[in-house]
């Protein structure tokens, strides 16, 4: 998956049934080096013996406590995202969607009501390609962002938002009770996983809000705010310290930033293909 | 005696021993090395070998790119411990308790070269037991607070059998502060007298924090490995003992002769003796030859027989993905000895019972949550 390399042990044939429909895509590591060992192990619990739990393990550890078998890969998604977070430190670590077009990025920050996901699913299946919906890879020395194109979790009301705006587009099963409500993963294009070794820099910072029958504005965004909110909204700038401060006052610099707010996803895709083909 | 490590062990010592010898590993052996030396908190270490000999980007790609994570992830570490050391000596500054750091923090004020690589993750001090409610007071009155809500349960046994108090952290920046008033608990068959301790103690170059005496450092360290722990991943406080002898033999005059007399005077000779024989044993440590000759109290040869065979297999990790069956058993006997030489059979016996009942009826436990 982009720079990494997973090895995912699992007993569960279900889950190794979804895997294999909706991983069809990406290529086996072979023999190269694993970065991530994880697995899912049946678990049994004193309270309820007879429900079938699992859990997830990263190298043997379990990160989490364990959950309903049913919900493995919902749990499998999220724990690979916690190990990438908890280990990753060679690059920073961005909480936020990315997508490319004309060859550069637009980073989505994660920020509360933004809908990164669903905004992030509509624009790479019109034309754009998926980096990430979750992490944004940053080389800090570079500049450069690292696609990890992987499942994209729906979560309750997207579901029925993107079933509406993109029919035909095949989604996971349908996972329920998680901690984050119902669950449907949406499998990356397939020109996005090819090409997954392609890095960019990024040209565009935006910070998206849903609001329902709002029109659409596309309002810049000062700086200082801007990275405030990015800073504010990664995984691991502390840990990085001076570097990430250098890191992302240069991306700041080097990107304009936008706020949008938008109810829908045609005029959203529009604005933003406008922003994109003016480099 | 000759010590003949397994296959995945040799695979972990070579690269502790002779990091240059890293570059010829292939990506199969890297991708093991990793997951051990993760497991025993060395993969920093390893980044900085190969950092401080030009070699990080003659290796895999990958396996560079963890242990430029490592390394990055242990700076900030560092930095953390040290700022905390900062604001605890600001909160007490006004008093006259002397505090002495210990563990991480103490190597790297000791200036010992191999601390740039070192993980640690808490705070560790030691102040005199008759001023450690004081310091309580003061630090908790300065913000600091108890880091884990404890049940009243824990709470005595802290106080009562261990040799600190309830681990202290600020919530601004939320580093674990261990506030010890010895080096041993004092239900331990060790019975330590600290005030030569704090005595010996030193001020450490430029940074005007106390540290323990060099031949002190050592004996700590053997006792929290060999007395305090059970044993188990514990491979990098070995090395910990093999870096220190390193250090303060080449720096330190008369060193040796100065530790085994510590050690007799201190009644640490038998910590001591482990900590020589498996430094040397597992990396080859060149300690001279009689050393243990000195020592007051040596193991009889039954328990250094025992000790050798299961020591290393607590000490080195278990394969990720096969573990060893012998490697199990070492480890539970030694998890048993440990807690048989730090507390009596009256005080262990129902503390057992009490942490095994609670594993059998977690919701019992609600007021003792360690874990989230």
């Amino acid at each position: 998956m982009g720079p990494f390399n997973v090895q995912i042990g699992m007993t569960c044939t279900t889950l190794a049934e979804h895997l294999y429909s909706l991983y069809v895509n990406y290529e086996m590591a072979g023999c190269d080096l694993a970065e991530f060992h994880v697995q899912i192990a049946p678990a049994r619990r004193l309270k309820k013996p007879f429900d079938p739990y699992a859990r997830f393990l990263l190298d043997g550890r379990s990160l989490f406590p364990p959950f309903p078998a049913e919900q493995a890969l919902a749990a499998l998604e999220w724990g690979v995202n916690l190990a990438i977070a908890a280990r990753i430190n060679h690059l920073l670590l961005f909480h936020c969607a990315v997508v490319e077009r004309n060859d550069h990025v637009v980073l989505f920050p994660a920020w509360p009501g933004s809908g990164k996901t669903t905004l992030c699913t509509a624009l790479v299946h019109h034309g754009y390609r998926l980096f990430s919906d979750e992490f944004g890879l940053m080389d800090p020395h570079r500049g450069i962002f690292f696609p990890i194109p992987r499942l994209m979790p729906l979560k309750n009301e997207s579901i029925h938002v993107i079933r509406d705006y993109l029919p035909e587009v095949r989604l996971g099963p349908e996972i329920r009770n998680t901690h984050k409500g119902t669950i449907t993963h949406v499998p990356p294009p397939k020109e996005s996983i090819v090409r997954s070794s392609e890095t960019a820099k990024a040209n565009w910072i935006v910070f998206p809000k849903w609001v329902s029958g709002a029109s659409l504005r596309l309002d810049p965004l000062p700086g200082s705010e801007a990275f405030l909110l990015l800073a504010s909204n990664s995984f691991n700038y502390e840990v990085l310290g001076e570097t990430s401060f250098q890191a992302v006052a240069q991306l700041i610099k080097s990107c304009r930033c936008y706020k949008l707010t938008y109810s829908d996803f045609d005029e959203a895709i529009a604005a933003m293909n406008a922003l994109t083909d003016d480099i | 005696m000759i010590y003949k490590p397994s296959a995945d062990h040799r695979l972990l010592l070579n690269a502790l021993i002779n990091p240059a010898s890293l570059v010829e590993y292939n990506t199969l052996k890297w991708e093991l090395l990793l997951r051990l030396a993760r497991k025993v908190k060395l993969l920093a270490r390893l980044a900085t070998e190969l950092k401080n000999r030009g070699l990080l980007d003659q290796i895999p790609l990958r396996a560079a790119n963890l242990l430029q994570s490592s390394l990055v992830q242990a700076k900030r570490l560092q930095q953390s411990t040290h700022w905390e050391l900062n604001r605890i000596s600001w909160a007490l500054k006004d008093t006259d308790i002397p505090i002495i750091t210990l563990k991480g923090v103490a190597y790297s004020l000791a200036g010992l070269p191999e601390s740039i690589g070192r993980v640690y993750v808490d705070l560790d001090i030691m102040v005199p037991k008759e001023r450690l409610s004081d310091v309580e007071t003061i630090l908790i009155q300065k913000g600091w607070m108890n880091h884990h809500k404890l049940s009243t349960y824990d709470d005595h046994y802290y106080r009562a059998w261990t040799h600190e108090i309830p681990p202290l952290v600020h919530p601004e920046r939320e580093t674990e502060v261990d506030i010890h008033h010895t080096i041993s608990p004092p239900t331990s068959r060790l019975k330590i007298n600290a005030k030569p301790l704090f005595e010996a103690a030193v001020t450490a170059r430029n940074r005007g924090y106390k540290i323990l005496c060099p031949a002190d450092m050592v004996l700590h360290c053997a006792v929290n490995l060999f007395e305090n722990n059970e044993l188990a991943d514990d491979l990098r406080d070995l090395l910990d003992i093999h870096d220190l002898l390193l250090f303060f033999s080449r720096n330190e005059q008369d060193f040796w002769k100065k530790l085994k007399e510590r050690a007799n005077e201190l009644n640490l000779s038998r910590p001591l003796f482990y900590g020589l024989y498996f430094s040397r044993l597992i990396f080859r440590t060149p300690i001279p030859e009689n050393l243990e000759n000195d020592l007051d109290e040596r193991p009889n040869a039954i328990a250094r027989w025992f000790m050798r065979y299961l020591v290393p297999h607590a000490l080195f990790p278990l394969h990720p993905d096969k573990h060893s069956r012998q490697a199990l058993v070492a480890r539970s006997l030694l998890y048993m000895r440990s807690h048989w030489i730090r507390m009596p059979v009256r005080l262990l016996i129902p503390h057992l019972a009490y942490k095994t009942c609670l594993s059998i009826f977690p919701g019992k436990a609600a007021t003792s949550q360690m874990m989230k």
